[in-house]
């Protein structure tokens, strides 16, 4: 049980370039993996390719293996996917399926679309909506939030169709420190509460320093550095990468740099 | 029977059902406010229409057009909803289906000026000229002329019909100088006379609605146009079909040459992913100018 | 908030049922009836079919206590109605009945009849339509039609089209306000108002294109695509009252075209 990509090469159609080289990766349930890289390294082909969007939804040709829980990707038709990924993009506001008046309604939208019986949708939404947190904003408008309850309100909407795993690129990249922090809480509960394996593009390395377990970086489509998120972070390669390093991380190498002594009660105190 | 159904469910995939709204939006917003704006019997109300024609096929285009109708008639207060555009949905159906046909077609791709293509460009005028000819000669026929089915040059008004002709040939001339000389694209070509048939279609079907639903009139300028033919002795339905003549050709050929210059801006990447896609775009080779920027 | 505590059902936001005369009929029947007035006021000849039709409306109206959008459509008509009345009023073919002549105009009474009588038809017609709107939802209508079958594509159309009109005037409005900001003359002669339009319409034309691809993606994530029917989580009510009413509009249409086709509505 995990989605796992082998030798993953993909390209979009009419692109002359592959957007990923030769990828291996593994997502295992109740884990989070961190992927940072610089832009157009292919972070996001990535998260679709591992959600089977590429190319179910989005076309063009992949070689190699994705498969998420044994079956190939490919084999999986489109609304099926979101059973088992769900997918979150950056942009809250188009995210929305512009079709609902309330958050309940907005959140009920993915159970609906399956049909689903009108009792099991209200216990999906609630479920969601507690998860996330965001209870008290069912009875508002979805086009009247700010960015950050915005992206909660995705959130909560993918995760009442309750997949396995959640794929999130860059959900925080569009919301400022207070949306970005919000997130960051809902992402970390939704990853104790609920045991799903969740893949998370981040630009900012602070959100990966808090809530993945391992971490990857990719350079032009390929994994220039994989392993335990504490190791992977505080790597000195990652500036030649593109990636900013968490601020913890760049501090304790100015503070040794300045030939002074990390001491170990600080280095548990920032944490 | 299965064939067909198929035929119609690949034409609204989930990216042709986000596309339509956006489309419709972009029909209703940009007809208000140009009308506005110019207060011309140019409305480019269907941009969105025919977009979705030629990226996903004609039956999505037709539907398109026929919400967008729809909508902006009924379901939109004002100032924003047209009280008057509703029955117009059969016309504008009509147009989204057209512009799938001329998508498929390949009408709307980009091309190069080298010599294969100009003289395809010069039949396409030469054919489209002459349909243009017969249709002009019929309608702005002596009204006698006109109600017992005559055609010919003996019956021909010459004055009106010639003159009429003769200024949407102008505008269809001026906007394809311009796409040759300054954007070196000769597809415009395609593209504009497309718009002209598009255009001549739409007037037919529009005639007999006007005739109908309104007595003729739109509330716009254009009603002393219809009034000055009917004081002429034309028919109500040869009246309003005389002016559609003269709005709804130039109107649809400055919106098949915009059309045209929005999907060559747009990436290729996301053009292909639509149903027509591939062929609205041809060949790379064909385009010949430098693919726009992967988004 | 007792009414949003789970396990107790949908939430009374959600369910949000409208209420007031004829607001609180079904949709379906409400469009029925809009379908028998607009029938009538067309294929009825002459003056009963307008008439009645325009009394109806105006008594459902002030009922509903909507009679003031009834006026703002009327005010939104009058430029056409006041065109066809010219128009009829003076150019009536084959009229030879002149009320008086100013020279070479001369308005005739069968053009005044003629015009009153067209216009009347079109202001019942407009009317008719605009009542429904005026007393339904957009939501209510589109779940109504969902209800009975009607493919949530074609749901999501319409609701997403008119959800986005206004959002994507105003994100042209911010647009002219940039561009104004940036010196653009907005008031000018023709030439500076048509120049004005392509830095006006490409943005926003581009904008609304360019977001279709992560609008695609997050339907599909959304499991849009699945097949089946989908759970509708608001439907209006369909009370008896509301089927027989819509069933007997529906007869009536097919009554007034069968007896127009056969010649005995004269």
């Amino acid at each position: 049980m995990a989605i796992e990509l082998s030798a993953v090469r993909y390209r979009y159609a009419g692109a002359s370039r592959p957007a990923l080289q030769s990828v291996d990766l593994r997502l295992d349930p109740g884990r989070v993996l961190g992927v940072a890289g610089a832009n157009e390294s292919g972070k996001t082909t990535l998260c679709l390719v591992a959600g089977g969007f590429a190319p179910g939804v989005v076309g063009g040709r992949l070689e190699g293996s994705a498969r998420i829980d044994g079956a190939e990707t490919t084999s999986i038709p489109a609304h099926a996917l979101a059973l088992h990924c769900g997918l979150l993009f950056q942009n809250p506001a188009t995210q929305l399926s512009n079709t609902t008046a309330t958050v309940f309604e907005e959140v009920g939208f993915g159970p609906c679309n399956l049909g689903l019986a009108v009792s099991e949708v209200i216990e999906r939404v609630w479920w969601a909506l507690k998860t996330v947190g965001i209870e008290d904003l069912a009875p508002r408008d979805p086009a009247r939030l700010s960015g950050g309850q915005g992206q909660l309100v995705a959130l909560a909407s993918v995760l009442a169709l309750r997949p396995r795993y959640l794929i999130l690129d860059e959900p925080t990249s569009e919301l400022d420190p207070a949306g970005t922090a919000l997130v960051g809480e809902a992402l970390a509960r939704v990853a104790a509460e609920t045991g799903a394996g969740i893949l998370l593009v981040e630009h900012k390395t602070e959100v990966l320093a808090r809530i993945a377990d391992e971490v990857v970086v990719l350079r032009e489509g390929s994994v220039a550095l994989a392993g335990p998120a504490a190791a992977v972070l505080a790597d000195s390669i990652l500036a030649e990468l593109g990636v900013e390093p968490p601020a913890r991380v760049a501090l304790e190498r100015d503070v040794r740099a300045a030939g002074l002594d990390w001491p170990a009660a600080l280095a548990e105190g920032i944490g | 029977m299965d064939l067909l159904r198929r035929w119609v469910a690949r034409q609204f995939t989930t990216r042709v059902i986000v596309l339509m709204p956006v489309a419709i939006a972009i029909n209703i917003v940009l007809g208000a406010t140009i009308q506005q704006a110019l207060k011309l019997p140019i409305y480019l109300d269907s941009i969105g229409t025919i977009l979705v024609g030629v990226l996903a096929g004609p039956l999505a285009g037709a539907l398109t057009g026929i919400l967008a109708n729809l909508i902006w008639g009924y379901l939109l207060p004002a100032p924003v909803g047209s009280s008057t555009i509703g029955p117009f949905a059969i016309t504008a159906g009509v147009i989204g289906l057209l512009a799938g046909i001329w998508g498929q077609l390949g009408l709307f791709r980009p091309r190069r000026t080298g010599a294969v293509n100009v003289i395809g460009a010069v039949v396409a005028v030469v054919l489209v000229g002459a349909l243009a000819v017969y249709t002009y000669a019929r309608a702005y026929a002596s009204p006698e002329a006109f109600n017992n089915n005559v055609s010919g040059n003996s019956a021909i008004t010459i004055d009106q019909s010639k003159v009429f002709f003769l200024v949407v040939m102008l505008v269809y001339v001026v906007l394809v100088a311009w796409a040759i000389f300054l954007r070196r694209n000769v597809g415009a070509v395609y593209a504009i006379g497309a718009g002209l048939v598009t255009g001549i279609a739409a007037a037919v079907v529009s005639a007999p609605i006007a005739a109908v639903v309104y007595g003729g009139v739109t509330g716009s300028g254009t009603d002393a146009l219809v009034a000055a033919f009917r004081a002429g002795g034309d028919s109500l339905y040869q009246a309003t079909l005389k002016q559609g003549l003269l709005s709804d050709p130039m109107d649809k050929m400055i919106t098949s040459f915009v059309v045209f210059f929005i999907i060559g801006s747009l990436s290729r990447r996301f053009i292909a992913r639509f149903p027509n896609g591939e062929r609205a775009l041809g060949d790379e080779a064909e385009a010949g100018a430098p693919a726009a920027s992967e988004s | 908030m007792a009414s949003s505590a789970p396990g107790a059902g949908l939430p009374e936001y959600v369910t949000r049922r409208a209420g007031g005369f004829y607001r609180s009929a079904n949709p379906s029947t409400k469009l029925a009836i809009a379908a028998l007035e607009v029938v009538a006021a067309f294929v009825v000849p002459g003056w009963p079919g307008p008439l009645l039709v325009l009394g109806a409306v105006l008594a459902t109206a002030a009922a509903a206590r909507r009679l003031r959008g009834l006026g703002v459509i009327a005010l939104a008509a009058s430029p056409i109605v006041g065109s066809i009345l010219l128009v009829n009023l003076f150019l009536l073919p084959g009229a030879s009945d002149p009320i008086a002549r100013f020279g070479p105009l001369a308005p005739t009474w069968s053009g005044l009849w003629f015009g009153l009588q067209t216009a009347a038809r079109l202001f019942a017609f407009s009317a008719a339509i605009a009542l429904v709107y005026l007393t339904t939802a957009v939501d209510d209508l589109l779940a109504d039609l969902a209800r009975r079958g009607l493919g949530r594509r074609a749901i999501f159309v319409v609701g997403a089209a008119v959800q986005m009109v206004p959002r994507t005037i105003e994100r042209a409005g911010e647009i002219v306000d940039a561009q104004r900001a940036r010196g653009m003359d907005t008031e000018g002669r023709f030439w500076q108002r048509a120049r004005g339009i392509v830095p006006l319409a490409a943005p926003v034309v581009f904008g609304a294109l360019t977001e279709v691809e992560e609008r695609t993606m997050a339907l599909d994530a959304r499991a849009f695509s699945a097949p089946g029917r989908q759970t509708l989580l608001r439907v209006p009510a369909d009370r008896a009252p509301d089927r027989v009413l819509r069933w007997a509009a529906v007869l009536a249409v097919v009554a007034i075209v069968g007896l127009r086709v056969a010649g005995r509505l004269g």
